[in-house]
Formats: C-alpha cells, structure tokens, sequence
C-alpha cells in the first residue's frame, strides 16, 4: 500500500523531491485514458500469466506427439486432434472421447458424450427446482430470512464436502440410498442402484448429477428471483380485478419478464457445469465417470501430455463457442 | 330427514375433510398450504444432508451399519479422532490462511479495476470488459499443463510455486478476480461524481480519492465481493487438489484433509471421522452464509447479471 502513503504526506509538505512523490506526480499527469490503463495493468498482467498464456501455451502443446520420457515429442501438428476425433488414440487414452458404439455403456464411457449429458440433465432440472425455489422466496412470509438461508447453503459447500455427502450416501451398508447385501433398499429394489453405485458408471453418473443439481440448484432461484422481484406488483392486482386465474398471471405475466433472465442463468450453469471435475473425483474418481476435465487429468497423470492439451484445447474450444454466443449476445444488449 | 343425514354426513368428516371443503370454498387457503408444503420440502432436501451427516459423526464406528435416521450411540469422540488421525487442524489453518490472501489481493486489484470501469471514459473500455469476462469463463483444465510447467520450474528456471501458496493463490486471483471486479464496477459507478471531485480539490491524489473517498463509500460493495471471494476459494476444488502434494506441511486445504480421510477409509473403517471432519470443515462458510446472506444474494445477481 505504498501508494497510498505517497497522497497522504506529499502535497501539505510541498517536499517534492522523493521517489513517492515524483510517482505521485507522473501519476497526476497522466490523462484519463493513461490513467485508467495504468490501474488496469495489474488485474491484466494476472490474467494474461495465469489465463491467457496458459490457454495459447496449451494449444502450442496440443500440436507436440506424446512422449513417454516425459514432456513434448515431436511437432505433428493436428494429428492429435485428428487421432482423438476419429479413435485412433483410444487405446492410449484412459477413456475414448467420442463413443466408439451407440450403446448406453459406450456413451456414459465417451468423456464428450457424458459431459453433455451431466449438463443438459442437471441444467434442465436446475432450472425447474430453482424457479420452484425463486417463487417460494419471493413470496412475504414470517421466517422467509431462515428459508433463504436454508436454499443458499448448499451452494456454500466446498465442492470436496458436497463430493463426501453423496459419496457417504452412496456407500453400501453405511449410506441411506444403498443398503448392505442383504439388506437392499427400496431404491435398489426399484432396480435404480445396484450393490455398488460408485463402481458403475451410469449409475455414478446419476449421483454427480444428483450432487451437483443439490448444491447449485440455488445459485439458479437466486438469479431467477431477481428476475421475479424485477415484476410490477401492481399487473397483478390488475389482472386479479380482471378475474385471472393464478396460472394465467403466472403465464401472462411472470414469464415473459423472468424468461430473460432464466435464459441468462441457464447458459451461465451450462458453462460452469461443462467443467465438472471435482465432486467426480471425490464421489466415484475420474476413471468411472470421465468427463472432460477428468480426462485431461488422467492423461496428464499418464504423461501423454500431447493428447491431454489437445483435450484440454477441445474442452476450452467447445465452452468458448458457447461463451461467444453470451458475449454476443450481451454485447447486443450494451449497443 | 334429509337434514338428518346432512347432519351424521357434518359428524363423520374427519379433518382432512373438513380442510378440502374449506379450500374448495376458499381457494387462497390451498395457495397458501400447497406453498408450505412446497417450501418444508426444499427446506428438507437442501438441510438433511448435514443431518445425516451429523447422524454418522455421531455414530461410532462399530455400529455404523444399524445408524439410519437416528444415530446409533453417541460418540462425540469422533470428532476428536479427526485430529488425531490427521492434523486436520493444519488443512483448517492453510484454507483459511489462503482464502483471506486471496481476497485481499482480489479485492485490491479489482479496486483498482472496478474504479476504471466504473468511473472513467477511455477507448478500448468495452473491448477490456469483454475480454476480461471471456477469460473468466474458459475451464481451469485449459489452463492447467501450461501452470503445471511453470509452477514446477519447467519455464523459469528456479521458479518453483508448486507446494507452495503462490501455486495456488495465482490461479485463485486469477480465477475469482472477474466477478469481483463486475461486483465492485456496480457499486464505484454509483458513487456521485461530486463526493470525489471535492476530495480532489482537497488536494488528495487520484489514488488518494480512491483508497479515501470511493472504496470507503463503498463497504457494502467491498464486502459482498470480498464474502464471495472468500467462499469461492474455500470451496475451489481443482487448483486445491492439483497443486500441491495433498501434504499439510505444503499448505494443501481442506480438500487435501478430506481426501487423506477419504483414503485412509481403505485399511480402516473411517466413515464417521470423514464426516465429522465435514461438518468442522463445513462450518466456516456456513456461519459466512449465515451472518452475510444479504450480501450473497445482491453480490451473486448483480455479478451474474452483469456479467
């Protein structure tokens, strides 16, 4: 906080003369657009360190062959790109990244193809507690501060904690949901689980689905709600003289003003869902269900450093084109 | 004889009965019931999963397959073995030791870059903010083997980060920096040209009117950005894990303390010690959410609708 001190002595002393004040001075000099550069340039020199040259840095490695003495092989361009997409690097890799057969197995095995499904099913149900839960918040009632904070917490949670819940959930004879051999539960009599959920990999997919739908359903009702309190009160009062039903007001008014912003919060949860890593490695381990990130894990883990950038590249790429058309999207919206 | 049977009909309703009639006359009145019912059940599914937790904490270890909604016992000593088994207070310390630097910087940094969005015109404004938010959306796995090289001194020779703080307060900064900086544009934005151009005239410095007059004006703002910070780290997951040894004495968090608990359940039955270390581990951001509630809500919708 040097700069600081420079402002508060320097200019009721007139004792221009030290560094402080000459740097105090400069910065007095400055013009706007020079000024605001400068304050900007510590926030961009982290970024560029720590995101952007590692983004450009991964593709550059992306274009180097594996190799199995540790770091980069040689310079082949896209043929890792090339190998991943049409299989041919499968047997390296510690799960394909396309399916490589239309079979319920071989899709909840393909890193891309489970990605998806994490996020298209967890987002869909998001979206649909969390407006459930917005509605509820914005209603007046004795208590509503405690029952905020009761959708909030999980959102809260450390991601290694949410992982530890569900993985408890799921262990048989201990967890709830999965009872010990003799001793099935009902979930397991309705055929949902078998004996060990966390070694098969559909059935752990549903429970990072679960887990993820639990802690951040949340953060969804928040942004909705914000869109609701954004309502006029006084349309419904309105349309209640007119003889409206509740359904009715909801369609007729509610929606069109919240769907915004439920759009907005959809692709904002699709985004950060698409980067699921950390509850699956607590809960069932990167092996079981490989999503994307997991995947540039466990080949990193297995030093093929070539493939896992080029999937890491895949990944940024897949949810970079879905950020393109946010910002597009926003940018829009600014003009 | 037709009031008589109205009448034994009147005698044989049970409540419930009597309670649809009253909303089939009055509908607000099942409105208002559905709307309770809908709202004890997610104030159950978000909740029982700390409750259960607390029923295996409380649980020993012997007689964990008869626990189920209650505990079976009562063994507070599992709390206690937490520590013991290992020193779960060290992981305790490095996460919040890294979570409160990492705030501090983030919310300097984006001081100083919430001011300039905020409250001054140049060129190049929109594209910056732009950027900015596109970075902040890419997914740390697209960052990782190139922070990966450089914190293991691959890149700069004798720059090893790796196992240390920086390895993983960088990439936090880094990470949390957007949101707090659209969080802290808002609220310097709304500060009245007038209140820093009379400080100014005082004869206090750009950086002065800053640090003085706007951030100042500004607490609530600071707070709900720095709350946010806080929680994000604590809760952050893939730098946590990926860049340290998972070793206490290499500053790993919570997430290190967890998973040794986790693995260690391989060779001994541990489940009960995991879960009281979740719910020591948990307490933290819960008391966070708890006291700051307001200020997640209006710093999560002004960041996210922002941005």
């Amino acid at each position: 906080m040097a700069s600081e001190q420079a402002p508060r002595n320097e200019p009721r002393q007139q004792l221009n003369t030290g560094p402080l004040a000459q740097v105090t001075r400069w910065m007095e000099s400055l013009n706007e657009t020079q000024y605001a550069y400068l304050l900007l340039t510590p926030a961009l020199v982290l970024l560029t360190v720590i995101a952007l040259y590692p983004l450009l840095d991964t593709l550059r490695m992306s274009l180097f062959a594996n190799s199995l003495t540790g770091g980069l092989g040689d310079f082949t361009g896209i043929t890792n790109y090339i190998e991943i997409m049409t299989g041919q690097r499968t047997a390296s890799l510690p799960s394909p990244f396309l399916p490589e057969a239309i079979t319920v197995d071989a899709l909840f095995n393909s890193a891309l193809i489970v990605t998806l499904i994490f996020t298209v099913v967890s987002v869909f149900f998001e979206t649909i507690i969390g407006f459930g839960q917005a509605l509820v918040l914005n209603q007046d009632f004795a208590g509503r501060r405690w029952v905020r904070v009761a959708i909030i917490i999980p959102w809260a949670v450390p991601i290694v904690i949410q992982g530890m819940i569900f993985f408890l959930l799921f262990t048989p004879g201990i967890g709830l949901f999965i009872g010990a051999e003799n001793n099935p539960t009902l979930l397991q009599e309705w055929g949902i689980f078998g004996q060990t959920p966390l070694a098969n990999t559909t059935e752990s997919t549903l429970i990072v689905i679960i887990a993820d739908i639990w802690k951040t359903t949340a953060f969804m009702a928040l942004l909705i709600l914000a869109g609701l309190q954004s309502v006029d009160r006084n349309l419904y009062d309105v349309a209640r003289v007119a003889g409206a039903s509740k359904w009715q007001m909801f369609k007729r008014i509610t929606l069109p003003v919240v769907l915004p912003s439920v759009l907005v919060a959809m692709l904002f949860r699709t985004i950060q869902a698409m980067r699921v890593y950390g509850v699956i490695e607590v809960v069932a381990g990167c092996n079981t269900v490989p999503s994307l990130s997991c995947l540039v894990i466990t080949t990193f883990n297995q030093n093929l450093f070539g493939s896992s950038a080029a999937i890491a590249f895949m990944t940024a790429a897949i949810i970079g084109i879905m950020t393109g058309v946010y910002i597009i999207g926003y940018a829009r919206e600014e003009v | 004889m037709a009031t008589d049977e109205h009448n034994t009909g009147e005698i044989e309703r049970g409540p419930f009965e009597r309670w649809v009639a009253a909303a089939i006359t009055n509908p607000e009145r099942a409105y208002r019931s559905m709307f309770w019912v809908v709202t004890i059940f997610f104030i159950f599914t978000t909740l029982f999963p700390f409750y259960w937790l607390l029923v295996l904490a409380l649980t020993p270890e012997a007689r964990l397959y008869d626990a189920g909604l209650v505990p079976a016992g009562f063994n507070p000593e599992n709390f206690i073995r937490v520590f013991e088994t290992i020193p779960f207070h060290v992981y305790m310390f490095n996460s919040l030791v890294l979570a409160t630097v990492t705030t501090v910087i983030v919310l300097l940094l984006a001081s100083l870059a919430g001011y300039v969005f905020g409250r001054l015109d140049f060129p190049g404004k929109s594209v910056m903010m732009l950027l900015i938010l596109a970075i902040s959306y890419f997914p740390p796995a697209a960052f990782f083997l190139p922070l990966w090289d450089l914190f293991t001194g691959q890149v700069v020779p004798g720059l090893r980060l790796y196992n240390t703080p920086g390895a993983m307060v960088l990439p936090f900064s880094a990470l949390f920096l957007p949101l707090s900086i659209f969080v802290l544009t808002t609220f310097y934005g709304q500060i009245p040209d007038g209140l820093e151009d009379a400080a100014r005239v005082e004869g206090t410095t750009r950086l002065g009117a800053l640090f003085r007059v706007i951030v100042p004006l500004s607490a609530p703002g600071v707070a709900t950005a720095g709350v946010l910070t806080f929680i994000a780290v604590y809760n952050e997951f893939f730098f946590s894990f990926l860049m340290n040894n998972g070793q206490p004495e290499n500053w790993a968090p919570i997430v290190g303390g967890l998973l040794q608990l986790q693995r260690s359940g391989q060779f001994e039955s541990t489940f009960s010690v995991m879960a009281a270390g979740s719910i020591i581990a948990v307490l933290p951001v819960a008391i966070l959410v708890v006291i700051a509630q307001e200020k997640i809500v209006s710093g999560l919708t002004a960041g996210a609708l922002k941005e």
